[in-house]
């Protein structure tokens, strides 16, 4: 009996450890796969360890979050033990009520920190810009700078989140701490600073430490209060991760990630080790204490600390230039070589953010958080900027490449006088399917309506392309705004849901889940079927013979740009054939540069040695007379937006 | 005797408006060994403190060696400290914390100079060996020892001891008050004491100060405190006492219960309403025919070298400490010498004291909930 239990204890352990370790487990071995998939085990390679190295932007990231966290850390863990120790000597009366205002931002939601200091910092940099052009102009002893946000205030933000943590963590420290240590030590001879220093330090450094601890760690792992904080120019490793999931998270991810796990693996064992060591051996010798107070340890400890934030600042520093220009685009969305060589070429420095939607973007953009000068918006999107007035009319003599694009790809209907784009990738929406699933190739839409593959289709998770297979289904325009049309398409899908048709509603799961043949139909943009293809060869593409959405991904700049010069140059360097080629080979989207299109399978043949198969390449380039069938997404009225919403919220996924 | 150290000049102390220390006077004499007594909230920790300095008095002045020191910081005064339980630094062992105060010392003291005092001062306090030992793995009384030695390697020339007995048990608390007194003898140095139990202050003190409300009730030696007690307050605190209202009819001969007893005291006016304190180890026990005063015994406590008894004389109950055995419900007569009996004028304390009609066995003053209850009043900080 009692063996049996012990027996049920040891499965229910293991079972709590699987669960807690797993996902970890599994993360670390496919940061060693060779394939791009997180589904498909391809063999073994550190590939994704040495691109980890060259991406520009991941190891950027990296640094900015090891820096802004080291620096939060130190601040936060220095103002809060002081706070500890004011709130400490207070009478009770006062303290408590304090106490409960300092636990409040930890049970606030980071969302509602993130968008608060974001506010904050928009208020008083309009006040203060607004004040620095008055004093300018006013005399010209004293040139005020103009401040924007960027790193100085992301570190604010993560030292104003850290502080209540260092607090909550020293204060019962500080409480266990027999009231009389500190009189104590000044009857023996110390002034007040020196016994802190001697014996109330060392009561509380346990405190202390782990509230650093926390402090480090509530800071490396903080997306949301980054994300509205950083502004334009800075951007941390959570951040970057997010913003690749508009297409998909790259493996290389797995081997930050992987690395990361690691380290703070290290560091506790290497805490907890120290820890045990000094509890067992508090009555060693003399020599040990000896050893223990050397100032050459100490003061070797201190050099490296302050080494370490030396170099961090130091290679931040060297990067910086008079010139920069801001980006924001999507994750994985350009082959990173480019912005180095438009670096050497002009010496401006780029800052490259990314999102993960055309939705996150327009919120961003409305909050004042994103102070950008360049966006790559999709074409419903811009639609919305230019009537909003958000976007600035474009130079075109400064862009001379613009003369490349071919003419199919301007005056489209979201920018009809083409003042304000220039298309930056372009590509279809269709359905892909694993032919060993399916009885017959899939020509139409209706397969994403189909009882016969109930269970097996992916959905996608977005309104607008949803409720778009319906329309198309049904015959009707993609972008009709009579609302029986869209309430029938709703009703279509909403049957289909109903009789199982889905195996789930997803976006860039889809990868996983097409690339392992455990779904047999999802609809998904054409690039990203081409990715897929690499790892399940039994994969295909098909437009419907309905026709099919196509987008347009253009650059445009916004109307507070504050470089717009540079952002000029930025757009006329990435409108090359030379730069479009580049990130068609890198994204698998279909470039504007006519030229380049064009060019591409010589191009692939030049980079890999082979022939780019036909096939192929009519997915990426759709040819003109499919295209034809298919319609830009428009900005569709107020009213027709929420109808969408509406109908979305009541699909219930 | 010796010369005067310390002194205290009408020092006042107010916290968020409340007196806690009414205009004290009180001066200590080098070597001397003076205990404030009192119960918790009476200033006696206070003013251990303001002779620290860790507080300093609203109003008045303190002296030392004739030099007023108000604004003097604890860590510039010739004055250590023992603090209650002790705050000894737990993260230093037992010769790091001895030497805390010599490495405060500047000019700097040899490393040498440092161990043979450090050493010296373990002998002193009988802890030879444990050098390096946790201060956490100690004892009570071994901590408190260290707390001892602590405070007194710098040789100051107060110690001032904050309750320093009263975490531990009633055996080693004896012990510790012989050893304390020894320490304080062959150091030659001033030692003030801060202590509720009056036994402890009797046993040790060269001087006690009874403290109530913030105010000096008696300064005295113990035998003169406990014998002639200046009020209600005092006699009670010191001891058991009987403390009933008497007429004094002429000098030495005051009237209780309707008798007149024979007294040692005068001064009083004729017909004068006093406060008279009968000691319950003063009363003889007679024949019923024979004595004074008539009652019953109400109730017999076996205390091993006597009998608590309560006697009820026509209402008031009295406390008599006896050897004789008396069975509850027997009527005795009691006689009391005229040296058992001390005549107090009234005072505000009259009438608050001394009446055992509540009589519980558990009639020592304060227990340990006192402890708890003076650790409330002074910090706010658990």
């Amino acid at each position: 009996m009692k063996r049996s239990t012990q027996a049920l204890n040891r499965v229910f352990m293991a079972l709590v450890f699987l669960f807690l370790y797993a996902p970890i487990v599994i993360l670390i071995i496919f940061s060693f796969n060779a394939g791009t998939s997180s589904a498909v085990w391809k063999g073994f390679s550190l590939e994704w360890y040495g691109q980890l190295f060259h991406n520009r932007m991941i190891m950027q990231s990296v640094y900015t979050t090891l820096l802004v966290s080291i620096l939060a850390t130190v601040i936060a863990t220095v103002v809060g033990t002081f706070t500890a120790i004011g709130f400490y000597a207070m009478r009770r009366r006062m303290r408590a009520p304090l106490e409960a205002v300092n636990n409040i931002p930890m049970m606030n939601a980071d969302i509602v920190t993130g968008v608060s200091l974001c506010l904050l910092f928009v208020a008083f940099f309009s006040f203060w810009n607004d004040f620095a052009d008055w004093a300018n102009g006013a005399q010209s002893a004293i040139v005020l700078p103009y401040l924007s946000m960027g790193f100085g205030t992301l570190l604010i933000a993560h030292v104003s989140f850290n502080i209540p943590y260092v607090l909550l963590s020293v204060s019962p420290k500080l409480r266990q701490m027999d009231k009389n240590l500190i009189d104590a030590a000044q009857d023996l001879g110390c002034t007040w600073m020196q016994a802190f220093w001697k014996v109330a330090l060392p009561e509380i450094k346990p405190g202390i430490v782990s509230g650093a601890l926390i402090a480090f760690t509530m800071s490396i792992d903080d997306f949301i209060i980054s994300y509205f904080t950083a502004g334009s120019s800075t951007s941390t490793l959570a951040m970057t991760i997010y913003g690749m999931t508009k297409r998909r998270v790259s493996p290389v991810i797995n081997a930050v990630s992987t690395l990361l796990f690691i380290t703070v693996l290290v560091l506790l064992v290497v805490v907890n080790v120290r820890d045990a060591r000094q509890a067992q051996k508090p009555k060693a010798a003399a020599v040990e204490l000896d050893e223990r107070r050397s100032p050459i340890k100490k003061f070797a400890a201190g050099a490296a600390a302050c080494l370490i934030v030396g170099v961090l600042v130091f290679t931040g520093r060297s990067g910086a230039a008079d010139r920069v220009v801001n980006i924001c685009s999507w994750g994985e969305y350009i082959d990173e070589s480019l912005i180095e060589d438009f670096e050497n070429q002009t010496g401006i420095k780029v800052n490259y953010q990314t999102t993960d939607s055309n939705e996150t973007l327009y919120a961003l953009l409305k909050s004042g958080a994103g102070d950008f000068d360049v966006i790559v918006p999709s074409d419903y999107m811009i639609a919305r900027l230019i009537s909003e007035n958000m976007l600035a009319e474009l130079d075109y003599s400064a862009i001379p490449n613009f003369t490349n694009i071919d003419d199919a790809y301007q005056h489209l209907s979201y920018d009809p006088e083409n003042k304000y784009t220039v298309p930056y990738t372009w590509g279809t929406l269709g359905i892909i399917y694993n032919e060993s699933m399916v009885d017959a190739p899939i020509t139409s839409w209706s397969a994403m309506f189909d009882e016969k593959y109930a269970g097996q289709v992916l959905m996608i998770r977005n309104s607008r392309d949803a409720l778009g297979a319906a329309l198309m289904k049904l015959g009707y325009d993609l972008n009709t705004t009579d609302e029986t049309q869209i309430r029938q398409a709703w009703q279509l899908l909403a049957d289909a849901k109903e009789q199982g048709v889905y195996q789930a509603f997803v976006m860039d799961e889809v990868y996983g889940k097409m690339e392992g043949g455990n779904a047999a139909i999802a609809m998904y943009y054409a690039g990203d079927y081409v990715s897929m293809l690499e790892n399940n060869e039994d994969l295909r593409f098909v437009i419907p013979e309905e026709g099919s959405n196509w987008f347009v991904d253009a650059m445009c700049v916004l109307n507070t740009a504050k470089h717009k010069d540079e952002a000029m140059e930025w757009i006329n360097f990435i409108a090359s054939t030379q730069a479009n080629l580049a990130n068609m080979d890198f994204i698998y989207y279909a470039s504007p540069n006519k030229d380049a299109l064009e060019e591409y399978p010589n191009y692939y043949f030049e980079q890999y040695g082979e022939e780019l198969d036909q096939e192929q390449y009519e997915i990426i380039a759709t040819p003109p007379e499919t295209l034809a069938r298919c319609t830009l997404y428009e900005n569709l009225p107020e009213n027709i937006l929420q109808l969408y919403n509406r109908l979305w919220t009541q699909l219930g996924i | 005797m010796s010369k005067e150290l310390i002194r205290l000049v009408d020092c006042g102390m107010r916290f968020d408006g409340e007196t806690v220390l009414h205009d004290i006077n009180l001066y200590i004499n080098d070597s001397e060994f003076l205990t404030l007594l009192g119960p918790s909230g009476c200033g006696k920790t206070t003013t251990l403190k303001i002779i620290g300095g860790f507080l300093t008095p609203t109003h008045g002045d303190v002296l030392f060696d004739g030099v007023r020191i108000n604004d003097l910081p604890p860590h510039q005064r010739q004055v250590n400290t023992v603090f209650q339980k002790y705050a000894l630094f737990p993260h230093l062992d037992v010769y790091d914390n001895i030497a805390f105060g010599l490495r405060m010392v500047r000019p700097k003291l040899s490393r040498k100079e440092i161990d043979t005092r450090v050493l010296e001062m373990l002998e002193v306090v009988s802890l030879k060996g444990f050098e390096h030992r946790s201060v956490t793995s100690l004892s009570g009384g071994q901590q408190q020892r260290v707390a001892i030695a602590r405070a007194l390697v710098n040789r100051p020339k107060v110690l001032l001891l904050d309750e320093p007995l009263a975490a531990l048990d009633l055996r080693l608390r004896k012990d510790m008050q012989q050893e304390l007194k020894r320490i304080q003898q062959q150091m030659e140095i001033t030692f003030i004491y801060v202590t509720h139990d009056q036994e402890e202050a009797l046993a040790m003190s060269d001087t006690v100060v009874v403290m109530d409300s913030g105010r000096i009730q008696q300064i005295g030696k113990p035998e003169d405190i406990y014998n002639e007690p200046k009020n209600a307050f005092v006699a009670d605190f010191i001891g058991e006492s009987n403390i009933v209202d008497g007429y004094m009819r002429s000098d030495f001969q005051v009237e209780v219960n309707g008798r007149r007893f024979d007294c040692l005291d005068k001064g009083f006016a004729v017909d004068e309403a006093v406060d008279v304190v009968i000691r319950p180890e003063d009363i003889d026990i007679v024949p019923p025919e024979q004595g004074k005063l008539v009652g019953t015994v109400t109730s017999v406590t076996f205390k091993g070298m006597m009998y608590d008894m309560i006697v009820d004389f026509r209402g008031f109950k009295w406390l008599i400490q006896t050897t004789d055995h008396s069975p509850v419900g027997s009527r005795i007569g009691i006689k009391i010498d005229p040296d058992g009996i001390h005549v107090m004028a009234k005072s505000e304390y009259s009438g608050m004291f001394g009446d055992y009609s509540s009589f519980s066995e558990e009639y020592d003053e304060l227990d340990d909930a006192s402890v708890v209850l003076e650790e409330e009043e002074s910090g706010d900080e658990e």
